[in-house]
């Protein structure tokens, strides 16, 4: 039944409002996930919304809960090393880089120059992956279909060079402590060559297709927006920091491997088409970050020498001197950290993961309440959460 | 097929009849969305352009179990996961296949030994149609698991009975 | 100490070594207690040198700590003075990881590890604190750092350290109905759960 303001109000003799008889509505409770395609895997997001604003949101995490520090301390330091491709499988190349370097500080091993340039161009042809499956599966879920076909086109030719280098398609285990497994095979480097030129000339279609396109604006800009304060209090890293308009990038900032020898920029939202820290400047971040990545493989293409390309000291059986070392590295995601206590035997004491996308899911609690119902899967698919990781 | 299901002798009629039933089935599975770790990468890659999973039929990702024939358990169940494979697995509606895609879905894969919350393989809760092995399967070993499925469509009896003619010899019991 | 001249892959060290010294002279100045820990850098490893370090540290031959240097807290009771010092001097605006370490069953106290990081000192910065087994609390910095706040959920089911005034003390990974802590070195793992065979 209609009722105009007429009717729910009561004025006084002086035509002033005095009491109102609200319409009653009730917090509506929305359960979404775990099983849910819009969660990028089995993320439960427990909504309150009252009508079509959200007045809360919970996340509830621990579906993929896979014991990932436990069997750090209870495998030895090589057997350990599968498992970190397990839980960010979408990076898992920087996976095994960010434990590798963490193992190799405390045994005091420096990894032969060839194989640290192996290292940066692998690691970055997987941040391309890795971004072209978020901003495709991004696209779905505001409802772009096609550009996840054309993203997924490009992926595929990462993953066939990947197969060539170590023969695995999604965990490869390929960068391990003391340097890479085994040196690129003939003609591979080439392969790589001919990849960033492809890339190129296609990264302008996906421009095209997704990110300009008006539907995906209308979606995305200005939608909740995380301010650069916010982002640093809730411990983002990765593009949701620099999507906040925060110029921090571990490569450039604390650089390891070769990276202080690249010439790059840091890409930093800037609010394109909305304002800074919107869920289209985090987009817009990722993009952009793979073209920045084309430009350091092809520069690290031109520096690679000839040479050895892991330790020859390090074997099968570590053992570390006791102690203990963090390193942080700038994953696709964000800052992925490994703490590694040793007491110099060769089982670890313990295993610290610290996983970008668990504390990049922890602010969008912070952000969900104030928003619009339907903008809710657009938020979280732009944080770019890998369920795997946050669970771990 | 409700009150008709397995109540006729085998004969041309309902040989014929099941034949049809099941190759549409088999031509038509409806895969349901529902990824759960490293494996639902590789099964998205199986339904995107180089693969596709569209030639066999089974490319209609659906949403919801209602309308979904078939559930891919793609990655590590636990504990916590593992009520919610159980309620969506009673919420498909039958004829429903199930494929357990992985090491982890099969037995625990790589969390056996330590991995304290993961259930040590699906069929802990649900029946398991195909197993495809694999940490994560390559795509291609995820088609030849759809491909076993349909042969094992194939040669169900829908009108036709179950029970052993009589004048075979009851199975030996164990006792 | 210096940091190795050598180019190591592994990132700056030079300058977390200069923020823990200068952190430690801001506690002190504050009166508040703590250690600095400067670790031994890692031995560069020449032809066959790794593998020596192996062996003598096997043998208990070479037992120093090595790795990243750290600061440790004496009195539990000042982790939040301390980290509002950290915070607003100091200028570490991000905590990247709060957790815990069960070095030893034998032990009879966990570590409490915070591990920050300062954006615009482009400085890190580990603080570790010990807790008793038996009487397992520390302060929450949620109040600090929002970002603490599932950090601390994570390690207070993985080590069953209660973190005091802690605004959603809920489990975070684990079933709400969880027994045990499964990252204590005696932790022994279940037979079943909710029926369902663990082996």
């Amino acid at each position: 039944m209609a009722t105009t303001s007429e009717e729910t109000s009561a004025r006084n003799a002086d035509g002033v409002r005095e009491f109102e008889i609200d319409v009653r509505t009730q917090d509506v409770e929305l359960n979404m996930g775990p099983q849910h395609p819009a969660t990028h895997g089995v993320l439960r997001v427990l909504l309150r919304a009252d009508g079509e604003i959200l007045t809360g949101g919970q996340c509830h995490l621990g579906y993929l809960h896979r014991c990932a520090e436990k069997i750090g301390e209870s495998v030895d330091y090589i057997q350990y090393l599968p498992y970190t491709d397990r839980y960010d499988y979408l990076a898992a190349m920087n996976n095994n880089l960010g434990y590798s370097l963490a193992v190799e500080k405390l045994l005091g091993v420096e990894v032969p120059v060839r194989g640290q340039y192996l290292r940066t161009i692998i690691a970055e042809l997987n941040r391309i992956a890795s971004h072209l499956v978020a901003v495709g599966t991004y696209g779905l879920d505001v409802g772009a279909f096609t550009p996840f076909f054309y993203a997924l086109r490009e992926r595929e030719m990462i993953l066939d060079l990947f197969e060539k280098i170590c023969g695995a398609r999604l965990t490869y285990s390929y960068i391990r402590p003391g340097g890479v497994m085994n040196d690129a095979p003939a003609g591979w480097l080439e392969g790589v060559d001919e990849f960033c030129d492809w890339m190129d000339s296609k990264w302008k279609e996906h421009w095209n297709l997704l990110i300009e396109s008006k539907i995906f604006i209308e979606r995305t800009a200005k939608v909740g927006v995380v301010t650069a304060e916010q982002a640093i209090d809730w411990g983002c890293t990765g593009p949701m920091l620099r999507g906040s308009g925060v110029d921090w990038d571990l490569r450039r900032d604390q650089p390891y491997l070769v990276y202080d020898r690249l010439d790059y920029q840091v890409i930093v939202g800037v609010g394109h088409r909305g304002t800074v820290g919107d869920c289209f400047d985090r987009t817009y971040v990722r993009m952009f970050e793979i073209v920045e990545s084309v430009k350091m493989i092809r520069q690290c293409l031109a520096a690679i020498q000839d040479g050895e390309v892991c330790h020859p000291d390090v074997g099968l059986l570590l053992r570390p001197a006791p102690g203990e070392a963090y390193v942080g590295i700038e994953n696709p995601r964000g800052e992925l950290g490994h703490y590694i206590v040793s007491d110099g035997s060769k089982i670890a004491k313990r295993v610290r993961v610290r996983a970008p996308s668990f504390c990049n899911l922890a602010v969008i609690e912070d952000i969900l309440p104030g928003c619009m119902l339907a903008d809710a899967a657009a938020i979280i698919g732009a944080t770019d959460i890998v369920i795997g990781e946050t669970d771990r | 097929m409700g009150v008709l299901s397995n109540k006729f002798e085998d004969n041309v009629l309902t040989s014929r009849v099941d034949w049809l039933l099941n190759w549409a089935r088999l031509s038509s599975i409806w895969p349901m969305t529902f990824g759960l770790a490293c494996c639902a990468i590789e099964m998205m890659a199986v339904g995107a352009a180089r693969f596709d999973i569209d030639r066999f039929g089974a490319g209609a990702f659906r949403a919801t179990p209602r309308q979904a024939d078939l559930m891919i358990v793609a990655g590590t169940v636990n504990f916590k996961m593992g009520e919610r494979v159980k309620r969506l697995y009673d919420q498909m509606p039958s004829p429903k296949y199930v494929i357990a895609m992985g090491a982890c879905a099969t037995g625990g894969g790589p969390y056996f030994k330590y991995g304290y919350t993961v259930m040590k393989g699906v069929d802990r809760i649900i029946p398991v149609d195909v197993y495809v092995a694999g940490c994560p399967p390559r795509p291609e070993a995820l088609l030849e698991g759809l491909m076993l499925l349909q042969e094992k469509i194939r040669r169900q009896k829908v009108l036709r009975t179950t029970k052993r003619p009589e004048r075979l010899p009851a199975a030996p019991s164990i006792a | 100490m210096q940091a190795p001249a050598r180019d190591t892959g592994w990132g700056p060290m030079q300058v977390h070594f200069e923020a823990a010294r200068l952190a430690a002279a801001a506690f002190e100045a504050a009166g508040i207690a703590v250690q600095l820990h400067e670790p031994n850098l890692p031995v560069f490893a020449e032809e066959g040198e790794s593998k020596r370090l192996a062996k003598k540290a096997k043998d208990g031959g070479e037992r120093e700590w090595r790795g990243d240097s750290f600061l440790k807290l004496a009195d539990r009771g000042q982790l939040l003075a301390a980290m509002r010092i950290l915070r607003d001097d100091l200028g570490y605006e991000q905590v990247i990881d709060v957790t815990g370490v069960d070095y030893d069953a034998e032990d009879a106290n966990l570590w409490g590890v915070y591990c920050l990081l300062s954006l615009r000192h482009k400085a890190r910065l580990t603080v570790k604190v010990d807790v008793p087994k038996d009487d397992c609390w520390l302060d929450s910095i949620v109040s600090l750092y929002s970002a603490a706040n599932w950090h601390e959920r994570e390690s207070s089911e993985f080590f069953g350290i209660v973190y005091r005034g802690h605004p959603d003390p809920r489990h975070v990974l684990l079933p709400d109905d969880w027994v045990g802590f499964p990252l204590r070195k005696d932790y022994e793992f279940p037979d079943e759960y909710h029926g369902i065979s663990c082996n």
